[in-house]
């Protein structure tokens, strides 16, 4: 069947039900027992035509061409690049890569790229916490009776020693949402590969990237080659000069994944220009939105880190009071307090 | 009672007031037959959860509901002991009225324990329909220890032994999909995607679900509610939004839908504050011919 995994046991399951009804029921049967996702349904029923009617093989959907020209690397293949002498340790570099920490991802030259890759391959996310319902043994907290018991147990039932149990803590799911159309130009390499380091710093993260469309990148972007995710990624949703449209962006994030564990309660980062072809309209509605949805919503834009950048353009202007932090992200050094920032993103205290 | 066809278990669900389409039937029939979990999704609203209590009545079985939340662990779903009766017990226990060495059996005793839905469907076997709803909501881990108890249709408890089903209850699940679930429980259970009903097949649910409501009325607000639904909503009026619709119709004792009565009864079919402007900002068009 066309892409979707069906083992010996969903067969067995198969041939059971298709004797327990009718042929005519074969489809319902085939249905109820070969899939389980609500996505699979139109590749059984293309496999149903195919059986049974015969109009010639499927056709293959088309596939994004990938830019593969390499200019943020994987992590993994940057060491030979920056070290041809055998100095090149940690503390020969500590000054160069201190004043790299503050230079703009707009400035660098290719090779100081790859070594900010580097760099931030170190960076670990950190997501504030919050109260689950489950309960764990503690010191203090609520009476936690079972445990007492047993423990009145060895004193001949009489409860001397108390235990107490309190609910545990979790931290925060992040989605972070990547600009990645042509105005964003070298910002969004780097920001891809900020994007590929968080996402390995905690699990059940999604990471989508929009320009006129917008696309998950979540697998991808787990990957080794964040630059080849990267690449695909900006293929898909990019038109040529179509511009940015971030609120029907966002609006196709909340419609479909707005319910999802994804985006409720996340702490949500955008990281884009705000540059918008869109409706303010549109994009105010929907920043509203998932500020509703989402824990806290972050944006990270690399304009503000340029002197003298007032947030007039009309899509930043119209998200901005929906937005909880806003920083620049323009250079490792802001990302690493952006990271901080999270970190210490709390019920109460706000930047 | 026993199904011979699918066709047959359809004749039941309506006789009962639940009108099934075709795949649905089918995957129930199965169910039955099969003795296999039937997970269920879908739009909220589109009749899971009503399916099983239906199922339960047609059946004469026991509805049994185990409702899933973030943090529900074994002692909500499958059994607790009740620990303020126990500590209470043990204490008169302790004037020697007993034997010390036979004090945990009395303590862990029959009568202390709280059955909760995974332990009650287990005893009742076959004659219980067990509805495990809004599976997503729960954790993963609790899944897959649900998966544990359903394989085996069994429970054991330390203190008193294992109890077995003779034969399993038969399950129910439902998700909202705010996850995905996992594929080792979604491989144990037949699948059921519920759609929207087609037009035609709706008027025919508010008539059986909402008789006070005239064939003339159920057939206006399921042409609405179609309309609606083709609309960008963010969240769309299911059938079970068209039943109350019509039954608040009904109960005004409104006989046609105009802007008037739909403005003043429009909350019953659009529960979103964001869906209810644009729906009034289209109402002309919505009514329209």
């Amino acid at each position: 069947m066309a892409g979707v995994p069906v083992g010996t046991g969903r067969l067995i399951g198969f041939a059971q039900a298709a004797e327990a009804v009718g042929p005519d029921d074969l489809y319902w049967a085939a249905r109820a027992t070969l899939i389980s996702r609500h996505e699979d349904i139109p590749l059984l029923d293309e496999a149903f035509r195919e059986a049974f009617e015969v109009i010639g093989p499927p056709q293959p959907a088309s596939q994004p061409v990938a830019d593969r020209r390499s200019t943020v690397f994987a992590p993994s293949e940057l060491s030979i690049e920056t070290g041809p002498r055998d100095d090149a340790s940690e503390s020969n570099l500590a000054s160069p890569i201190e004043a790299l920490r503050r230079k703009n991802f707009a400035a660098c030259t290719p090779s100081e790229l790859v070594l900010v890759a580097r760099l931030m391959a170190r960076l670990r996310l950190s997501a504030p916490q919050r109260r689950t319902r489950r309960r764990r043994p503690a010191s203090g907290g609520e009476p936690d009776l079972r445990r007492t018991l047993r423990r009145a147990m060895r004193t001949g039932g009489e409860p001397i020693e108390r235990a107490w149990r309190r609910r545990t803590r979790e931290r925060r799911r992040i989605l972070l949402v990547l600009d990645v159309s042509g105005s964003m130009g070298t910002y969004s390499r780097a920001l891809a590969m900020f994007a590929h380091a968080a996402l390995r710093s905690g699990p059940g993260w999604e990471a989508f990237a929009f320009g006129t469309r917008l696309t998950r990148m979540t697998r991808a972007l787990s990957g080794p080659d964040p630059d080849a995710a990267f690449a695909a990624a900006s293929a898909e949703v990019t038109d040529w000069d179509g511009g940015t449209r971030i609120g029907t962006c966002l609006k196709q994030l909340l419609d479909e994944h707005g319910r999802t564990r994804a985006v409720r309660g996340s702490i949500c980062v955008i990281l884009s220009d705000g540059l918008d072809v869109g409706e303010p309209d549109l994009l105010r509605e929907q920043m509203e939105r998932l500020s509703r949805t989402a824990h806290r919503v972050v944006w990270l834009n690399p304009l503000k880190g340029t002197l003298g950048y007032e947030p007039l353009a009309r899509g930043m202007a119209a998200a901005l009071p929906y937005i909880d932090v806003f920083r620049a992200g323009h250079n490792l050094q802001s990302l690493e307090d952006v990271a901080d920032v999270i970190a210490r993103l709390s019920t109460r205290h706000l930047s | 009672m026993d199904f011979t066809s699918a066709d047959h278990l359809e004749q039941a669900l309506a006789n009962a007031s639940y009108l099934a389409d075709r795949g649905l039937a089918v995957a129930v029939f199965l169910a039955l037959k099969l003795r296999r979990p039937l997970l269920l999704e879908g739009e909220p609203g589109v009749g899971k959860t009503e399916i099983a209590r239906t199922l339960a009545r047609v059946l004469g079985a026991e509805m049994i509901r185990l409702q899933c939340y973030e943090g529900i662990d074994a002692g909500q779903a499958l059994y607790e002991w009740d620990y303020s009766r126990q500590l209470l017990y043990a204490r008169t226990l302790q004037d020697g009225a007993l034997d010390p060495s036979r004090k945990a059996a009395e303590l862990y005793g029959p009568e202390f324990l709280v059955e909760r839905p995974l332990l009650r469907a287990v005893r009742k076997g076959a004659g219980a329909v067990l509805l495990v709803d809004e599976l997503d909501r729960a954790d993963e881990e609790f899944e897959a220890f649900l998966l544990e108890v359903l394989a085996d249709s069994a429970v054991s408890i330390p203190e008193i032994g294992t109890i077995t089903a003779d034969t399993p209850p038969v399950v129910v699940l439902t998700s909202n999909r705010t996850r995905e679930l996992h594929d080792a429980l979604k491989r144990r259970c037949l699948y059921h995607w519920i759609d929207y009903p087609t037009q035609d097949r709706e008027v025919a649910i508010i008539r059986l679900r909402a008789p006070e409501a005239s064939q003339a009325l159920a057939e206006a607000v399921a042409e609405v509610v179609a309309r609606l639904r083709a609309m960008d909503l963010t969240k769309k009026p299911g059938p079970a939004e068209a039943i109350d619709w019509a039954r608040a119709l009904a109960a005004l004792g409104v006989t046609q839908l105009d802007q008037v009565s739909v403005d003043e009864t429009l909350g019953w079919a659009i529960k979103n504050r964001d869906d209810l402007v644009m729906v009034r900002k289209g109402m002309p068009e919505l009514l329209g011919a």
